[in-house]
């Protein structure tokens, strides 16, 4: 482990005051991870509070020569704020005010470190709400959701993260400080706004966001469905897609993940399903009536065993509760769980789970499937117990097993949760070297001397495609 | 002395790239040409690179709502065989003769982009050749993907100066059964506020235009919901604009009854985007221009002549926006020898100036 110079510590004093630089052993143990399995090595913790502080600090910094890793709340599943070598972290976590609210654009300003959650508790009483919904909504940070591009079940009909978001606030690895884009549409130049979201904390510290807010539909109708086989059950999502019916969300929980959940939650969800189809349509009530027929027609038509109508508010609150606590869920299964994040072809999806199951089999292993099955978006989640050295070896074969099996039906290595850390390796099954090294070239642009979040998100040597790869094992300076 | 070459493969267009950048020859990047009529009215270069060439679709995923196009596939081409699966480029705008490198490179968005969102939402993934002829593929065919930076969306807009796009994978929308236009007329402050009015209260218009003395919104749903809103009628949608010379404007969406009210006071025709916060205006001469960039400017936005004969070209960007020095710094990544476009990109106007 590098340890950070005295006077980089007192400089980073001088800026935030003694309380607001962390060193203690224990503070640094809990900096030093996220949601992701791996563990890293984190050096010190900076808690700014302002912009001018990141920017101090990003300035004190890169004087030094010292390495950052900004971070959120921590919830990542990549391992993308996890620092390495005894980085330091740059937490935005205490930057918490919403700004200002637009009602009429609608959009908002907040800050990095609020809530994605909090931002729509904070205009519901408007009819509004901010739109992309991970399930970590109640722990994740909307500069976290920007880094990532994150997703969530809504994002079938409206878009991800980038969709929603008009403008950001961004400090750059040398300190400098800019606005880019906002309320007002297509500036002139290069839509930097745009290649910053998904940028995975490598491009500069996100301090301010303008988020785009969305109205309340006027009617929602929420469906659960349930399926005899997992077969049935992407047979319906593709023909529901095929159709031209493009639902609010649509989720799916295999048999695994729905007992896991029904006994965490009771939720009254049939347990004995195969397969569970949650499908949300919304808009006018003409329009919700239509789409939510034809759902039903189709789901019927595909085999349905039941199809349960969320009786009112209470009742669909129920349904995504179950939905948004399924990670939680797993902890009755195992201690840890592996999770992976990749997107197929909607025509692929049943294939893609058959042969996932078998390599579930294959290696030994429980992997339970809940996922964003109107776009694609895979979830199998590997549920295993890291103090069992061999039990980690068969997680991790497993997991390159069904990357490889996702990337080679033309899928992609992630749909939200981004590349960070534990897919970094990975890169190559998607990209050739050339265009790894156009993509290292955009991030030398913002990042020149590679000091902000390095060696995430592209692999080693990824420049002059002299790659150095790792893939299916803990990343180098990372442990369990 | 022009030279117009069309190759008829990728790798034929990434050498004649490749030789540009050896030699540091300036190239210009043509699809249709609709819409090069902007950025300075400097010489174009004397090579020309087309894209007319490659104009395959490559493949169409009806059931994925994916199609995977050539750069140079004309628009009509496309939306015809799109829609033969009852689908569409919902972002795309109308403007048939155009290519979809032209469309994306100019981030041209269709008018139903209050419901749909902008053109760069469509992007899945892109092959671009770079100005060193490179051949580089970023994004995924996928409807959703976050793996890797997002080059797809730095290239829209971008005006062909960080590659020449080859090849696009884009998100389809199903053509929606039935929808419907309705108009009001009367005096613009009555008509923005009624306008305003339409975006609070109905459920995702697809567009609500405003011009002088008209306003007109687009409904997409069921029969059921398509009903005049109050004090409008049904009619048929609004012609798109024609005009000799045209400035495109963005504003904060609150502040477009003032643009609106501003431009009229002027005397300039326009469409303003309800909602959205674009507004195209035209014009007739350089003063034209710089009124309009002043209001725009006193409503906290821009403006930007986007098709115009060059003498109402000499400055067709405005004040520089934010961040200049990064898009130099992501201009030298795909096109270190400064090849593609001269001329297009922004920071050589901001330099010029300076
Ligand atoms: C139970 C559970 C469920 C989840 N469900 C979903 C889901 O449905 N959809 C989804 O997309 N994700 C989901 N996630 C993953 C995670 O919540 C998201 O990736 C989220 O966006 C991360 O936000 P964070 O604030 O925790 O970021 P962190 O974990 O702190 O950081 C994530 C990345 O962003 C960077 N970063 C953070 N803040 C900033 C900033 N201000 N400026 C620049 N870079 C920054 C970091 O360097 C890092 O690379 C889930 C996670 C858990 C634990």
């Amino acid at each position: 482990m590098a340890t950070i110079p005295m006077t980089a510590v007192d400089r980073f004093r001088a800026i935030l005051g003694d309380d607001r630089v962390l060193q203690a052993p224990t503070e640094r143990l809990l900096y030093g991870k996220d949601g992701s399995i791996a563990e890293g090595d984190c050096g010190l913790v900076l808690l700014c509070e302002t912009t001018g502080e990141v920017s101090a600090c990003l300035r004190a910094a890169a004087e030094e020569g010292l390495p950052v890793v900004p971070r959120g709340s921590g919830t990542g599943l990549a391992g993308g704020a996890i620092p390495l070598d005894g980085s330091v972290v740059l937490s935005v976590a205490r930057m918490r005010r919403v700004i200002s609210v637009d009602p009429l654009t609608p959009c908002a300003w907040v800050e990095p470190g609020v809530l994605n959650l909090d931002i729509s508790t904070a205009v519901a009483h408007l009819g509004l709400h901010y739109a992309p919904d991970p399930s970590s909504q109640a722990a994740c940070s909307i500069g976290g959701n920007v880094a990532t591009n994150a997703g969530g079940p809504h994002c079938l009909a409206s878009g991800v993260t980038s969709q929603h978001i008009l403008g950001v606030e961004i400090v750059l690895p040398d300190g400098e400080v800019l606005t880019i884009g906002g309320p007002a549409p297509d500036p002139a130049g290069y839509d930097l706004r745009g290649f910053v979201v998904g940028g995975e904390g490598t491009l500069g510290v996100v301090t301010k966001v303008c988020v785009k807010l969305t109205r309340d539909p006027p009617a929602v109708t929420t469906l659960l469905v349930d399926f005899p086989s997992v077969a049935s059950a992407g047979a319906a999502v593709r023909d529901i897609i095929a159709e031209g019916v493009i639902p609010a969300a649509m989720e799916m929980m295999d048999r695994v993940m729905v007992r896991a959940v029904e006994q965490f939650v009771n939720a009254g969800l049939p347990v004995d399903s195969a397969a569970l189809l949650l499908v949300e349509v919304d808009g006018t009530p003409a329009q919700v009536a239509e789409q939510a027929a034809a759902v039903e027609r189709i789901c019927r038509d595909s085999g349905a065993a039941s199809v349960r109508t969320a009786r009112d508010e209470a009742e669909r609150a129920l349904f995504w509760k179950a939905r948004k606590n399924a990670f939680g869920a797993v902890a009755r299964i195992a201690p840890n769980y592996y999770l992976h994040d990749c997107v197929v072809p909607r025509t692929r999806l049943v294939e893609v789970l058959e042969s996932i199951a078998a390599i579930g089999e294959k290696h030994g292993l429980v992997i339970m499937n809940v996922f964003h099955a109107g776009d694609g978006n895979l979830h199998p989640l590997i549920a295993f117990d890291r103090r069992d050295p061999v039990q980690v070896d068969r997680v991790l074969a497993a997991g390159t097993d069904i990357i490889e099996a996702c990337v080679a039906v033309g899928g992609t290595l992630s749909g939200e949760h981004g590349i960070g850390l534990e897919k970094r390796d990975y890169m190559p099954l998607q990209f050739a070297p050339l265009d790894l090294d156009a993509q290292c070239r955009a991030r030398e642009a913002f990042d020149p001397d590679g000091r902000l979040n390095p060696r995430k998100v592209l692999p080693a040597g990824a420049k002059c495609g002299e790659l150095v790869l790792d893939a299916g094992s803990l990343p180098e300076g990372t442990w369990l | 002395m022009t030279t117009v070459r069309t190759p008829a493969t990728r790798e034929e267009l990434a050498e004649l790239l490749r030789a540009a950048s050896a030699e540091g020859a300036p190239v210009a990047v043509a699809g249709a040409g609709t819409a090069s009529r902007r950025g300075p009215a400097t010489d174009p270069p004397e090579r020309v690179i087309s894209t007319l060439g490659l104009d395959r679709i490559i493949g169409h995923e009806p059931a994925d709502l994916t199609v995977t196009v050539e750069a140079g596939c004309r628009l009509q081409t496309l939306q015809a065989a799109l829609a033969e699966r009852g689908q569409t480029w919902m972002q795309a705008p109308a403007r048939p003769g155009a290519t979809v490198g032209g469309v994306l490179s100019t981030a041209a968005s269709g008018r139903r982009r209050l419901r749909y969102g902008p053109v760069r939402d469509s992007l899945l993934q892109v092959v671009l050749a770079t100005g060193d002829g490179r051949i580089v593929s970023a994004g995924g065919k996928t409807v959703k993907g976050v793996a890797g930076y997002d080059i797809p969306r730095l290239v829209v807009g971008a005006l062909g100066t960080l590659g020449v796009i080859l090849e696009v994978t884009l998100k389809l929308w199903p053509v929606p059964p039935s929808s419907g236009w309705f108009t009001a007329t009367g005096d613009v402050a009555a008509l923005a506020e009624l306008g305003e009015a339409l975006r609070r209260d109905l459920h995702l218009p697809a567009a609500v235009l405003l011009e002088p003395g008209r306003l007109s919104a687009e409904i997409i749903g069921p029969p059921a919901d398509l009903v005049p809103p109050p004090g409008m009628a049904a009619a048929d949608a609004p012609p798109e604009p024609a005009w000799g010379a045209e400035v495109l404007v963005g504003v904060p969406p609150t502040r477009l009854p003032a643009l609106a009210a501003a431009l009229t006071a002027l005397g300039r025709p326009f469409q303003a985007e309800l909602g959205v916060g674009t507004c195209r205006v035209g014009v007739e001469t350089a003063e034209d221009v710089a009124a309009v960039r002043a209001a725009a400017l006193e409503q906290e936005g821009h403006a930007v002549v986007a098709d115009a004969p060059p003498e109402l070209r000499a400055d067709p960007w405005g004040p520089p926006p934010p961040g200049v020095r990064l898009m130099e710094r992501l201009r030298d990544a795909f096109d270190p020898a400064h090849v593609l476009n001269p001329g297009l990109f922004i920071g050589d106007a901001v330099r010029s100036a300076a």
